[in-house]
């Protein structure tokens, strides 16, 4: 039983790192980055290759990895979703297109096979009887920091307090002095570090392959369509809602299953509570 | 329905070229053009739907995977006759479609499209745990019966299916029923303002996408003679369906024939250079290029250059 709740805390700590860049632009931008698992692979490439083959410092890795998953952010607002004017179909669409060539550029240089991603924090530790990898822990510690950092950035800061405006309402942000752009591009940035950082921990927690983006990224949808738009907390909530489930899907039902429950959620409540459980009565 | 001379002539046109073509190309081509008829299919299935009424579907997968399937499994686990067994599939796809359907009623835009994903998934997923007996579980089933023999027979069948759901499709689209489906995809709540009841022209427009995916999966299945979830229930196909029927020219049936035959022929032509999975990179950037330069396809295009070349007079009007 313990064992359970520490395995599902730390999971789910995981997924919160993992939905989080993606819930920055759904609620600042009100577009659907498809691509978002995207960074996952750039990110967790990168510190493998940095890393792992040249033998960069790990922390220099990882630094490096979250500033290219910037910079990529950053290039995909402005190539991509600027030009489209926010038409939301056309920007689904060509992220969908960008998330597979990313993949296939992946191929093309890593090769098709997966690769397995030495711990960024080697050692194992046993806590309540569950064997517990330093790894994912500090994934966990690391995932909670930013999180609560990204809390008070959103709350307290004058950007955090644009982002929240322009997340409400585009023209009335711009009214009022903020530019809308500027914005937008500050987030897409921000997103595209959180994800590369996120790439990082999730492919040292299972392994590093061309196609590891497609189950973060619906991980991720289901953590912002349950949690709600633009809303942190209710992010977190449902981060350990789904890490809590898969895990004792395993545990009690088969290890094949864990994704099921994740989807039937994700149906459930789109079906059910189109704006999600914690988020603002729009859509 | 406002058919026009030029209408029957390009049609005659096309249905000429289909007869014609085993006539000029190898063996090889002929396969190749197989695969394009298949892709034709599926994206003139998501276009009725997604191409029309604006609601994105991400889980045509899903449905294609249902016929092809439900047909497989008739004829390999029950020795169910063809004949009846893509009658069957096709009838089970409807019914997928109406699931589909059902949150079609609450939700919109990226919602929807994200819920249609979630089927996908969960059917990929769903596919390899129950009843393996049946599916075959992770690695599919192989030796499903197929109807013809060689290249040219298959050639015919598939080119036929696809001229026939190809022309009806694009009939039925040029009457008021397209029509309105087209006004649901400008705006949903001015076509229910205008007294029509929405609800009921979505579930056409479902049950239509649904009925033409099924008998694709269905048909193709045959073809193939094997099924595995993971080339089926992939993103890889899904974008493949969804960037034919956009790069042709969505919401236009011809349009999706058009993308479907250039991706097709776009892989086959990486292939000497690049054998494997990394054809997408080049693959994907040129419909990424192509869609961002022009969004409603080549068929635009087309028609854009043909002005350009016969109509002078129209070009100096000023924009």
């Amino acid at each position: 039983m313990l064992q359970i709740i520490v395995q599902g805390l730390l999971l789910s700590g995981l997924y919160a790192l993992i939905a989080m860049g993606f819930t920055l632009i759904f609620s600042v931008g009100r577009v659907l980055n498809l691509a978002y698992g995207a960074y996952l692979l750039i990110g967790g490439y990168i510190y493998f290759t940095v890393s792992q083959t040249l033998g960069v410092p790990k922390v220099l890795g990882l630094l490096l990895a979250a500033m290219v998953g910037c910079l990529v952010g950053l290039l995909k607002y402005r190539l991509l979703v600027k030009p489209l004017k926010g038409n939301h179909v056309a920007v689904e669409i060509s992220t969908l297109i960008l998330a597979v060539v990313v993949q296939a550029g992946v191929v093309f240089i890593y090769g098709d096979s997966s690769k397995i991603l030495l711990p960024i924090v080697p050692g194992v530790t046993q806590v309540a009887g569950a064997s517990v990898t330093y790894n994912l822990l500090a994934a966990t510690i690391g995932s909670w920091a930013i999180l609560f950092a990204l809390y008070w950035f959103v709350r307290k800061t004058h950007v955090g307090r644009a982002m929240q405006a322009v997340s409400m309402d585009t023209k009335g942000a711009a009214i009022s002095g903020v530019d809308p752009d500027r914005i937008n591009m500050f987030t897409w940035g921000l997103s595209g570090m959180l994800g590369a950082t996120a790439g990082v921990f999730f492919a040292s927690y299972t392994q590093l392959s061309p196609s590891m983006w497609v189950a973060p990224l619906i991980i991720a949808v289901a953590v912002v369509i349950v949690g709600g738009i633009g809303s942190i907390i209710g992010t977190l909530i449902v981060a350990h809602i789904i890490g809590f489930m898969e895990v004792l899907a395993v545990a009690v039902i088969a290890p094949e299953l864990r994704g099921v429950f994740t989807m039937l959620l994700i149906i459930g409540v789109l079906v059910i509570r189109p704006q999600g459980l914690f988020g603002r009565e729009e859509l | 329905m406002g058919l026009r001379w030029y209408h029957f002539a390009l049609w005659a046109a096309f249905i000429a070229i289909m007869v014609a073509i085993p006539e000029f190309v190898s063996k090889g081509t002929l396969r190749i053009i197989i695969f394009a008829n298949f892709l034709a299919i599926f994206a003139i299935s998501w276009d009725v739907l997604s191409g029309r009424t604006g609601y994105i579907s991400f889980g045509h997968p899903f449905l294609i995977g249902i016929g092809a399937y439900t047909s497989a499994i008739l004829t390999k686990r029950f020795d169910v006759p063809i004949e009846w067994a893509i009658p069957a599939a096709v009838v089970m796809t409807m019914i997928g479609g109406i699931i589909v359907f059902l949150p079609a009623l609450r939700i919109k835009g990226s919602y929807f499209a994200l819920v249609t994903l979630a089927f996908m998934e969960l059917t990929y997923q769903l596919v390899q745990v129950i009843r393996p007996d049946l599916t075959g579980g992770t690695r599919g089933m192989s030796g499903v019966q197929t109807l013809t023999r060689g290249a040219l027979n298959g050639y015919y069948l598939s080119a036929s299916l696809m001229v026939t759901i190809a022309l009806s499709m694009w009939l039925l689209m040029r009457t008021q029923l397209g029509t309105a489906l087209s006004a649901i995809g400008m705006n949903e709540e001015s076509v229910r303002g205008s007294g029509l009841s929405t609800t009921k022209l979505k579930l056409f427009a479902f049950l239509t996408s649904a009925f033409v995916a099924g008998l694709g999966g269905a048909f193709y299945v045959h073809y193939l003679g094997s099924i595995a979830p993971r080339a089926l229930f992939d993103i890889n196909f899904l974008f493949t369906i969804i960037v034919a029927a956009l790069i042709g020219g969505a919401s236009t049936i011809i349009g999706p024939v058009i993308g479907a035959f250039f991706l097709t022929f776009l892989l086959e032509y990486l292939r000497p250079y690049l054998p494997g999975a990394e054809r997408y990179f080049i693959y994907g950037l040129i419909a990424l290029l192509l869609y961002m330069y022009e969004p409603k396809g080549i068929i635009e295009l087309l028609r854009k250059g043909w002005h350009r070349l016969f109509s002078r007079h129209s070009v100096e009007t000023p924009s």
